[in-house]
């Protein structure tokens, strides 16, 4: 069989992988220097981290085609959608390194391993995004995993943290083997590991497979739980409260769009044909997830862990733009999705920018009477906890706003009102932390940090957060335009 | 001519933001220079797109700027500038300077100066956006601007507990009026599509016949629905019975607020408005009839009111009231060249009788009560004359301004056929006798008799500073002279060309035009009709009553004490508003508050949803144990579920 | 039933029989033992599909390498057991009407009525000089080569977490590093401490010195 080995092999065209290959040996590259480096000069991997995002970002940007471009035997594509969300995950990413670096250091937390593991995160995300095979998806979303729970286990003094770690780890790794397990039901029934093949396949009259309503829940498991949609968001809390609140902002940003491209790339590009199943699945888990994440936030006294809470109701939201199955749904989500993760970007900022040595300001007593002691941050943790709301004119009105149209266009119009609904219950908790900042006395009159460049981006954060709810519609423009071509 | 316009409205905008928001770094001498240039410049411009116009220049109406498109409708800023615009344009900034100048001396020693000025320039502001406007959208911003502002300077005293009660009054009622309105544009907006004055009046025949319920089983024709409804906003802003009340009340704003706003031009805005949509009010008789007969209970019965006042502004205010009936009556009888032209006669001279009164009240230090005054003529000679020409105006003396405007109103009422023409026509005549009443009891217990002020005050009595004594000077002259000179093209030389539509059947002017020859004429004319007599015989009465037998009034009141009394609370609408609507909503509100808000809402709803939630949140919470098998057991069991309902579905 | 499916039935029973005692045996070196036993079953199930390579990798590196630390570890660290299996029981009649459940459920859509070989057919047979190896060789590298080097850096970060979690120094640890020793000077060792001469209890100078 030298006929095999000889058959005419094409060496694949790798431009539109130039970004995905400049992180990785970029990663690699600051994995050495960091090893040489004194701990004096350990700015440098930040700094060199930092220009590894922003040389990704000029790559993904030069590269962009409108068109499409599979390579690597079909396993890998750059669209629209994909390339729009790697630079929005390049730049939270990089906002998140900025934010982190003087929580970190202040924690003894500042070490090479933080910045590789971020990027090899990073890349992950960026093989979910652009995962055109089942293979590929799966595996992005190990690596990204994978980085997730060491960052989370990198704070080895602290018994919380490691405890947080395992539990992401034996409850990532269940989910993990859930989702393969489906997938492989998939591809049994298929006999294709491309997504669009697969799509194809499954739209015929093979979509009438019972075994394939076991392979639809068995996925869907999957990705509910790296969503963190309810009931497979225990870890939610557990673990953005145990981590270092550097690492919660890391998990509790990026990571959701590359959940998102999950989304996408399995359920509407290799399972659309499988919508009658999926769409009531995951009805559920939405409902589930508004209820359980807006209520139970109500009852924490804890930011981080509110947060979480409130992360597993926008998940809820999220879905209920991929619930409808169209296009504009799909675009409704992307838009949801990028709005979010600016909006908790900036919460999560603010958290980290109160904290000092040896208090973390993540208690919501310690945002009593912020406006005070700073006026300008408490206006801005103001808007981000308006905008969380969905408050007009704030981004997070639109965000909400263009996914329950979405739905109503669906003809789903009962669900649309349980989303209000929720969203209301959801508004008495972001809005107490403003009555904290605003009516409350504070608590201790111990300076506040400087900040620095972290104070100017997290202030640049919470007034794009104003702007863009003000002019939503070019990125709006954006996340429909990813869907507008493929349909 | 496009930026002539432009700059006729930004001018004293650019005015009112300079002085409102740097009034601080700015001396009062920059302030009132300011604002007194951009209304200057205004009117320059207005007078220069006046003889455009006038001189035979094309119609402009033309957008400006588009502020959004939806749904096929354009919201734009536009302007439209005909010849009822142009003799608008002027008026409006003819009176707003006189005014600007007098606040010079009236508001001298007041803290609130550069506010003040900043105030009434953004009130010349607004009230030109309105009456320029070729759209509806822009006509409601203008409304409610001219409204804020009158809100803003009736308050403008805001310690004093009766002036914030006053502006109170005067946003509630006009609140209900806007309603109205509101509602009317709306209904255009949805049976024409568009808020295109241009596109409405086009389309608007093409709606006669078409009815719509209102209430089951009441088809009203739509026109007539519009017509009413913008009418009740007219109400409102105009002061016709029964949303008068807030006029006489807003008397608590400084005088030149009176002069301008309160009787030049913002409550002429509901007269302005009729007029402008005259091609919608011809299409509805029902609507005419309507105007008419409010118009003209509004003339008559407020005038009554004016009889037993004290107060010399507030008389001048009843005074208002009845003169804007009278331009209302004009409007129904469908002489809308008659009701425009009374609007700006009115403008003239009853500005001046404000200012004169205004002068009066500086003079004797902020007294207003007629009964302390009197014998001023002979301290205050100025004003005592041009006082003396806006009465005669006023009431209609042959010759001077207000008499061939009021004369044409009362006489196309006689002509007209429309329904309750006839009640009309008798209320108006009746009228001219009780102006006269009036007008000539404040000016007797004014000028003449027996001096009743304090000592005190006497000793400091003088003539009013220039800037007071020349704006009136300068008001009296139109007051005499813009009847004689416009009467002719005005009423019936169709001077206003396309602005106004009379159907051939309402045309009472026209009809009345036949038999004109002149002002000459009209003015010999009037000399021997009974409006006339009837003048002469309310001044008689006046004269006999109040100088040669002061105390017959006192008898009369004893008398006649049910009909004084009823005069004197003013029909007893006041106490009625604040019996049903005032007490009645406190009360209603009070109700809602305690049985709906704080029991069933904030109880039942609001907090009980709250602690139901929270003490969900509470159990829900402990669902989160922290036990890693737990979680893993709770996935399994949430596949197992999810397994189980899609395998059975 | 041909051999081979009788060969098939065996090792399927033995698999499912040593993964039932991995979890349910309290000793955790007979646990260990039992996933070496499912570990070679499961490789003669490969070998039954053509598939040697896969089946003799799986021996090599779980049985041979990871099953080995395993052990060791397990025997190293010689945990108690009692306390983590106290639940066990109290749990049990849960888990079994859960697992019941599963299984009625997974037999009812992945039942041979679904997935038999009459829907998927045999794989088909390839000839004595065949290579799985080489086959695998072949595309791993050329087609798949994309999914390979993400492959590689999941091994990578899973590299770099282990020795970032592990490797520290112990503050505690009495290590020596010879290479500090040797590195040390006498600034480093030596201070000088300039000790104030004897006071007397006079007011004036103690109020100096202080």
């Amino acid at each position: 069989m030298e006929a095999v080995a000889s058959m005419a092999f094409q060496v694949p065209d790798m431009t539109p992988a130039l970004p995905e290959i400049f992180v990785l040996t970029m990663a690699c590259i600051i994995l050495v220097v960091d090893v040489f480096l004194p701990e004096r000069r350990r700015a440098l991997t930040y700094l060199l981290s930092l220009a590894t995002l922003a040389g990704a970002g000029i790559l993904t940007l030069a590269l962009h085609e409108a068109e499409p471009r599979v390579t690597f035997g079909g396993s890998f594509v750059a669209d629209t959608m994909a390339d729009v969300l790697k630079v929005f995950i390049y730049l939270v990413v990089a906002t998140v390194f900025v934010y982190s670096r003087r929580y970190l250091a202040e924690r003894g937390l500042f070490r090479g391993e933080f910045f590789t593991l971020g990027l090899f995160a990073v890349l992950g995300m960026m093989v979910m995004v652009s995962a055109r095979s089942l293979l590929t998806l799966y595996l992005g979303l190990e690596l990204l995993s994978l980085s997730l729970y060491a960052m989370v286990a990198l704070q080895r003094d602290s018994a919380r943290a490691a405890e947080a770690a395992m539990k992401y780890f034996v409850l990532g790794a269940l989910a993990s083997g859930i989702l393969l397990y489906g997938m492989s039901v998939l591809y049994g029934v298929a006999g294709t590991l491309d997504l669009a093949e697969l799509g194809a396949q499954l739209s015929g009259p093979a979509a009438r497979d019972p075994a394939l309503v076991y392979a639809t829940v068995f996925v869907l498991v999957g990705l509910g739980f790296k969503l963190g949609a309810v009931p497979f968001h225990m870890w939610v809390p557990d673990i953005y409260h145990g981590s270092a609140t550097a690492v919660t902002v890391f998990i509790g940003t990026a990571p959701k769009m590359a959940g998102f491209a999950l989304l996408i790339r399995l359920l509407a590009e290799g399972m659309q044909g499988l919508h009658v199943h999926w769409g009531q699945l995951l009805i559920v888990l939405a409902v589930l997830s508004m209820a359980v994440g807006n209520v139970v936030a109500i009852a924490q006294r804890n930011l981080k862990r509110m947060l979480a809470y409130s992360a597993i109701a926008h998940a809820g939201y999220l879905l209920l733009g991929i619930v409808t199955g169209s296009a504009e749904g799909y675009a409704a989500s992307m838009f949801y999705v990028i709005v979010y993760a600016i909006m908790s970007l900036g919460a999560f900022g603010m958290i980290l920018l109160l904290s000092r040595q040896g208090f973390e300001a993540d208690h919501l007593e310690d945002f009593k009477g912020l406006n005070e002691r700073s006026p300008w941050l408490a206006f801005i943790m103001a808007v981000l906890m308006f905008s969380m709301a969905g408050i007009p004119p704030f981004l997070g009105f639109w965000a909400k706003f263009t996914v329950l149209q979405a739905v109503v266009r669906a003809e789903l119009v009962w669900l649309a009102v349980v989303g209000v609904v929720f969203a209301i219950v959801g508004a008495y908790y972001y809005l107490r932390v403003v009555k904290l900042m605003y009516f409350d006395r504070p608590q201790g009159s111990a300076p506040l940090p400087a900040g620095g460049e972290a104070r100017f981006l997290v202030s640049v954060n919470g007034l794009a957060v104003l702007l863009l709810g003000i002019y939503p519609t070019g990125l709006m423009a954006l996340c429909a335009g990813s869907f507008a071509a493929g349909g | 001519m496009k930026s002539v316009y432009v700059g006729i409205v930004l001018a004293p905008l650019l005015g009112t933001i300079v002085t409102g928001l740097l009034g601080r770094w700015l001396s009062r001498e920059a302030v009132h220079r300011i604002c007194i240039g951009g209304v200057a410049l205004s009117l320059i411009l207005s007078l220069v797109a006046f003889f455009h116009v006038v001189g035979g220049g094309e119609t402009f109406n033309e957008p400006i700027y588009r502020w959004m498109f939806s749904d096929g409708i354009s919201f734009e800023i536009g302007f439209l500038v005909d010849r009822l615009t142009a003799l608008m344009i002027v008026v409006v900034n003819f009176v707003s300077l006189m005014v600007h100048i007098y606040t010079i001396g009236y508001m001298h020693d007041d803290p609130g100066y550069k506010r003040f000025f900043s105030y009434i320039s953004l009130f010349t502001f607004s009230m030109l956006m309105l009456v320029m406007s070729n759209n509806f959208l822009q006509l409601f911003f203008g409304w409610e601007a001219v409204g804020l502002v009158s809100y803003l300077l009736i308050g403008f005293w805001y310690q004093r507990e009766s002036a914030i009660y006053a502006n109170m009054k005067a946003f509630l009622v006009n609140r209900v009026g806007d309603f109205g309105f509101l509602l009317g544009i709306a209904a255009i907006l949805m049976y024409f599509n568009s808020l295109d004055y241009a596109d409405v009046f086009r389309a608007a025949p093409l709606l006669q016949d078409v009815t719509v319920e209102v209430i089951p089983g009441l088809e009203w024709s739509v026109i007539t629905l519009i017509c009413i409804l913008l009418f009740i906003g007219a109400m409102g802003k105009s002061a016709q019975v029964p949303l008068h009340v807030w006029l006489p009340d807003s008397m608590e704003g400084p005088t030149p607020i009176s002069a301008l706003i309160h009787a030049a031009t913002m409550v002429t805005a509901g007269v302005f408005m009729v007029a402008r949509m005259s091609p919608l009010y011809e299409l509805s008789e029902t609507a005419l009839s309507v105007v008419l007969v409010i118009g003209a209970l509004t003339a008559f019965f407020m005038g009554l009111v004016g009889i037993v006042q004290h107060d010399i502004k507030r008389v001048v205010a009843y005074s208002t009231l009845s003169q804007l009936g009278y331009m209302m009556v004009g409007l129904g009888a469908s002489a809308y060249a008659a009701g425009i032209f009374h609007l700006m006669t009115h403008a003239f001279f009853k500005a001046l009788m404000f200012l004169a009164a205004g002068s009066v009240i500086i003079a004797l230090h902020h007294e207003q009560d007629m009964r302390k005054m009197g014998g001023l003529k002979r301290y205050m000679p100025v004003t005592y004359w041009t006082m003396l020409i806006g009465c005669l105006a006023l009431i209609g003396f042959p010759g001077l301004s207000g008499f061939f405007s009021k004369d044409a109103i009362i006489e196309a009422v006689g002509e007209s056929e429309i329904p309750g023409a006839g009640l009309a026509y008798l209320l108006v005549l009746l009228g001219v006798f009780v102006t006269a009443l009036y007008t000539f009891r404040m000016f007797f217990l004014t000028f003449h008799g027996e001096e009743r002020m304090d000592p005190h005050a006497r000793e400091h009595l003088h003539e009013s500073p220039a800037v007071v004594t020349v704006p009136l000077v300068l008001l009296a002259v139109p007051a005499v002279l813009v009847g004689w000179l416009t009467v002719e093209p005005l009423l019936f030389g169709g001077w206003f060309g396309e602005a106004i539509r009379v159907a051939a059947e309402h045309d009472v002017l026209a009809r009345m035009g036949e038999g004109f020859h002149g002002a000459l004429s009209m003015v010999l004319h009037g000399l021997l009709a009974p409006p006339f007599w009837l003048a002469m015989a309310g001044v008689a009465t006046a004269w006999y009553a109040y100088l040669k037998r002061p105390e017959l009034p006192e008898l009369a009141k004893e008398r006649a004490g049910v009909l004084y009394r009823v005069l004197v609370n003013k029909y007893g609408f006041d106490d009625f508003n604040q019996a049903v609507f005032g007490d009645g909503s406190v009360r209603l509100g009070r109700g809602l508050w305690q049985v709906g808000d704080v029991t069933v809402i904030d109880g039942v709803m609001v907090n009980g949803t709250a602690r139901g939630v929270g003490r969900l949140a509470v159990v829900m919470r402990l669902l989160q144990s922290g036990y890693l098998y737990h979680y893993a057991f709770a996935m399994i069991i949430g596949l197992l579920v999810l397994l189980s309902w899609a395998v059975a579905a | 039933m041909s051999a081979e499916q009788a060969i098939f039935y065996f090792f399927s029973a033995v698999l499912v029989g040593a993964g039932a005692a991995v979890v349910t045996v309290r000793n955790p070196v007979h646990a260990a033992l039992f996933l070496v036993l499912a570990f070679f079953t499961s490789a003669a199930l490969w070998l039954l599909l053509e598939a040697e390579f896969l089946a003799v990798t799986l021996v090599l590196v779980y049985v041979g390498a990871v099953m080995v630390l395993f052990l060791f570890v397990v025997m190293m660290l010689d945990i108690n057991l009692v306390p983590l299996r106290e639940g066990f029981i109290r749990y049990l009649p849960v888990g079994v009407v859960v697992a019941v459940l599963m299984f009625v459920e997974m037999a009812l859509v992945v039942g041979s009525s679904y997935f038999g070989l009459e829907r998927f057919g045999s794989p088909p047979r390839h000839p004595a000089d065949y290579s799985n190896t080489k086959e695998l060789g072949g595309v791993l590298y050329t087609e798949y080569v994309y999914p390979f080097e993400i492959a590689a850096a999941v091994l990578v970060v899973a590299i770099i977490a282990a020795i970032a979690l592990t490797l520290r120094r112990r503050p505690d640890s009495k290590r020596q590093d010879p290479a500090r020793q040797v590195r040390v000077r006498r600034e480093g060792r030596v201070r000088l401490v300039s000790l104030p001469a004897a006071r007397r209890p006079a007011q004036g100078e103690g109020s100096s010195e202080s």
